[in-house]
């Protein structure tokens, strides 16, 4: 990833061919805008009309593809419980585990391939594994075809069949065939047993083995050389078929090249041959043996694809070979981001130091799960991704959290909830914020008070306070009581609010006919300077009904507060400038309010003097 | 592979100066010299118009969407020498603010970070920079910085908001202090870095120097956690410059070359996590670019304007990757 082998990719964008004209562009969250312009910054405007249009490009479209999301999720799962591993085994177990994890790959991907297969269009974008698709999924359609039709020795694919099998490997299955031909057809009968016999008699090594190489060659020189016996003595030589199977199995290049249309790529014919020609291959000797097949197969035909490089690369070991060609060649950062990953637990990645992600495993995760976040919902898995980054996860996924648009309250939950679980505290806030803030514009205040409770913003909840309390001046009841009645320890959030949960209380109390835990609830919000100034006159105004009551109700002492509060709050108001006729109306009505409340006042300090002074109880 | 997924028809009449994503990537807007600004919806593949917003006398040269958390609020500038807000209230788009405070024509807007409150830094070919404070029921404070750049003022770009080490302890209500900084690109080759005193004046902290022709854009990138914080700049003189500061104080700011353009370089601009830088330029071309390990930066990208007939239909076979 250091040097760029070759010029950049270039994309064409469809547009007017233009001297004078420049692209501007912009980045979205997760893709790019492009637009013809002039920057050049001309007052007049040109005779000739620009390009009116916008082109929003993005790479890794491929993230859009239905199919590839089952594999992106359920390769998500296996890239979470390989992660986990790391804490817990250790040597051979641990070995088990990751080769395990990779045929869990391996067979998540087999079945993406065969959901591909079975789609006639679309393009294969995991081209690596063709091979799995032609010859295990395409073999297995075939062989059921042949199997379960009438004759099967007659089909016309039999002998394909069977030539596929023998290449592919699979000898007792081509056994079990050729036995079919038996029966079929006495006068191949013979044949058909030796031909079994020496399938079924070719000395593989497999794992519980207990041979060692040198034996096992020896063994295999002299099943080789009874092969070759077979030949010369011309025991196929009245089936041309038979006879080329066995040419086969002698692992004779001409025979299978022969085959080229079953083999169909050099990596199957590499394969094949070493099986039947070289099956103790050393790891080393790989590459060469690969590179012969390449040039033997494709006989100087065609160039070699990206593909056959990343292979080339894969032959000779050669793991940062392979990431690199994989980058450029493959569409989206998938494969190489797991297989990196993978490689990494492995320990078999040194890692470079990169800019982006302190190793490349990360800068490739990174870039995968940036990715996924273009999805409305894929972002979830990206989540993950993140989290396995210890150097720049973290900040990459407060980048795109953020991004994400709320379209619904369940994904606003689910999004908090991922934030929330990881203590981006900012990011919280910023979206609750956003959220409240929509929610007082809809004019839904309760909503509004909750989200701001919730990223807990004093500021905010103070605004919605405010908004409730004015609500109510000028309707004269609550919305949301619910949410004011229950809202527990969170109304400490800010002062405003608490003034609103107390005040909310007092009403509460005032129904419930407590009148004297009512009364002494206002005057203490009154007196503990909870309650904003501009509502006093509000809390007063609630305390007449109170100051009218049969019964008294507040005592002297409380009435000498409620006054002292009244004259404080009269005082300070002195009029200004010249007032209008408005203001003269409203200065009408509040005179007239404090009038009524100086009375009210008045009348129940001497009632309430006159009851603390006389003798009875109550 | 890039791959075109949408293609918005704006039906401007003329040029189109710019075009922005909102935060989100559901909304478009642009803006052109018809004097119109549009704003589209393009969720979904699909492009619906929302709003077709008059107002400028002039060619429109930028627009700029503030946080979502704000509402729906877009800013754009225009020759006019106007700068002006439009808010979408009750589901319809109007103008809700008005600043003719400059003598010429507006180049540049750009909203601060959200953490600040609502703040649009303009910079104009009056040499001068405004700063418009929304203040709370439909009325915005300006600040005006004469005399910024000489002949003019292209560009300007915010910092990233640092969240104060006390942010924690702040008592309950109480607005955390930051320091707001932004960065300001001009026709005196300089690229200039401003920052606001306690007592609420902006003052000239930095000015970097290294580009020979008029600076065109400047583009303060992302934070991405670490400890640097790092501009770039393009300019008349073909260069674009990647600028880091490595200290705390932020007083050293070291330029490195990104590449010589052929062309006048006319913009610059980070992707959301910083790691790619795009460059747009006089050659038609929009690069895009990453730091690789040795510290080198490369070209990874190259989006070309297509070169052909004119055509107004865009099929698969003209969308051509190598």
């Amino acid at each position: 990833m250091e040097e760029l082998d070759g010029e950049p990719t270039v994309t064409l964008i469809p547009g007017v061919n233009s001297q004078k004209k420049q692209m501007c562009f912009d980045w979205g969250p997760g893709e790019m805008l492009v637009c013809e312009t002039s920057f050049s910054k001309k007052e007049k405007s040109e005779m000739v009309p620009g390009c009116p249009y916008i082109h929003i490009i993005r790479k890794d479209i491929d993230v859009y593809c239905k199919i590839l999301r089952k594999l992106f999720n359920e390769s998500h799962g296996i890239f979470v419980g390989l992660q986990r591993i790391e804490e817990e085994l250790t040597g051979k177990s641990r070995k088990a585990q990751l080769v395990r994890v990779s045929k869990n790959y391996r067979s998540v991907i087999r079945a993406c391939m065969e959901e591909m297969h079975q789609l006639a269009t679309g393009p294969l974008l995991l081209h690596l594994l063709d091979w799995v698709r032609l010859h295990v999924c395409e073999v297995d359609s075939l062989s059921a075809d042949v199997l379960g039709s009438e004759n099967p020795s007659k089909h016309k694919d039999f002998w394909k069949l069977v030539t596929v099998l023998v290449l592919q490997g699979r000898l007792d299955e081509a056994r079990q065939m050729l036995s079919k031909e038996a029966d079929a057809s006495p006068s191949s009968a013979g044949m058909c047993r030796v031909l079994g016999d020496l399938m079924r008699t070719m000395p593989v090594l497999s794992p519980g083995n207990t041979q060692t190489l040198t034996e096992l060659e020896l063994k295999w020189q002299h099943w080789h050389e009874e092969c070759e016996r077979h030949l010369q003595d011309g025991t196929f030589a009245s089936s041309p078929h038979l006879e080329a199977l066995c040419k086969i199995m002698l692992g004779d290049e001409a025979a299978l090249l022969e085959e080229k249309e079953l083999l169909s790529n050099w990596y199957h014919f590499l394969v094949t041959r070493l099986l039947y020609s070289h099956p103790t291959v050393k790891p080393m000797d790989l590459h060469r043996y690969a590179q012969s097949s390449l040039d033997v197969f494709l006989g100087g035909e065609s160039n070699t694809e990206p593909l056959d490089n990343i292979l080339l690369a894969a032959f000779e070991f050669d793991i940062h070979q392979v990431i690199k060609e994989c980058s450029t060649a493959l569409s989206n950062w998938w494969f190489v981001a797991h297989l990196t990953d993978l490689l990494d637990h492995c320990k078999l990645l040194q890692s470079h130091n990169l800019y982006f992600g302190s190793n490349m495993r990360e800068f490739l995760l990174l870039e995968y799960a940036s990715g996924l976040f273009a999805h409305h919902s894929l972002w979830q898995l990206g989540v993950d991704y993140f989290d396995y980054c210890p150097e720049l996860g973290r900040v990459s996924l407060e980048l795109h959290i953020e991004r994400i648009p709320l379209s619904t309250e369940q994904k606003a939950l689910k999004v908090l909830r991922v934030c929330e679980q990881r203590q981006m505290t900012e990011q919280v806030r910023s979206i609750c914020k956003i959220l409240a803030m929509k929610a007082v514009r809809n004019n839904r205040l309760g909503s509004a008070l909750s989200w701001s409770i919730r990223a807990k913003d004093a500021a905010f909840a103070t605004l919605v306070s405010d908004r409730f309390l004015r609500d109510y001046c000028e309707r004269g009841c609550f919305s949301d009581l619910d949410l004011i009645d229950n809202l527990g320890p969170a109304m400490m959030l800010s002062d405003r609010l608490t003034f609103l949960g107390k005040y909310r209380e007092f009403h509460r109390l005032y129904g419930e006919k407590r009148f004297v835990d009512a009364a002494a609830l206002l005057l203490s919000l009154m007196t503990s300077q909870i309650a904003p100034r501009s509502f006093w006159m509000t809390l007063l105004t609630d305390a007449l009904p109170l100051l009218e009551q049969k019964q008294v109700i507040f005592s002297a002492e409380q009435t000498y507060e409620l006054m002292r509060c009244l004259e404080d709050l009269t005082s300070g108001r002195l009029v200004h400038g010249e007032p209008d006729a408005q203001q003269l109306q409203d200065d009408d009505i509040e005179t007239t309010k404090v009038e009524m409340l100086r009375i009210g006042l008045a009348r129940n300090l001497a009632r309430s003097i006159i009851k603390e002074g006389s003798l009875e109880g109550s | 592979m890039v791959s075109v997924i949408n293609t918005v028809d704006t039906s401007h009449e003329d040029m189109i100066h710019d075009a922005q994503m909102d935060y989100y990537g559901t909304r478009l807007a642009t803006c052109s010299s018809d004097r119109s600004v549009k704003i589209f919806d393009v969720r979904n593949g699909g492009q619906i118009l929302i709003a077709d917003l008059r107002g400028h006398e002039g060619p429109v040269w930028q627009v700029a969407w503030a946080h979502p958390m704000y509402g729906n609020i877009l800013a754009s500038c225009s020759y006019d020498r106007k700068v002006i807000i439009w808010k979408e209230e009750n589901g319809t788009w109007e103008k809700t603010h008005e600043h003719m405070g400059h003598d010429s024509s507006v180049n540049s807007v750009c909203w601060a970070p959200h953490d600040y409150g609502l703040i649009l830094a303009c910079g104009s070919s009056d040499g001068a920079i405004s700063l418009l404070t929304y203040t709370g029921l439909g009325q915005w404070e300006v600040k005006k910085i004469s005399n910024a750049h000489t002949i003019g003022c292209n560009a300007v770009s915010w910092a990233p908001a640092v969240v104060p080490g006390s942010l924690i302890d702040q008592p309950s209500g109480q607005k955390p202090s930051y320091i707001k900084k932004f960065a300001s690109g001009g026709c005196d080759n300089l690229i200039k870095l401003w920052k606001e005193e306690e007592d609420g004046q902006w003052k000239e902290e930095q000015k970097l120097e290294a580009h020979s022709d008029w600076v065109r854009d400047v583009a303060w990138a992302p934070s991405i956690g670490l400890p640097t914080s790092t501009i770039a700049s393009c300019s008349q003189d073909g260069r674009v410059f990647i600028w880091t500061c490595d200290d705390a104080s932020g007083n050293t700011w070291s330029p490195k070359l990104l590449h010589k353009f052929n062309d006048v370089v006319w913009h610059v601009s980070w992707s959301i996590t910083a790691n790619i830088l795009a460059v747009s330029g006089g050659d038609n071309k929009v690069t895009l670019w990453k730091e690789s390990v040795d510290g080198q930066w490369v070209c990874i990208s190259d989006v070309n304007k297509g070169q052909g007939s004119v055509s107004t239909s865009i099929t698969e076979g003209q969308q051509n990757e190598q």
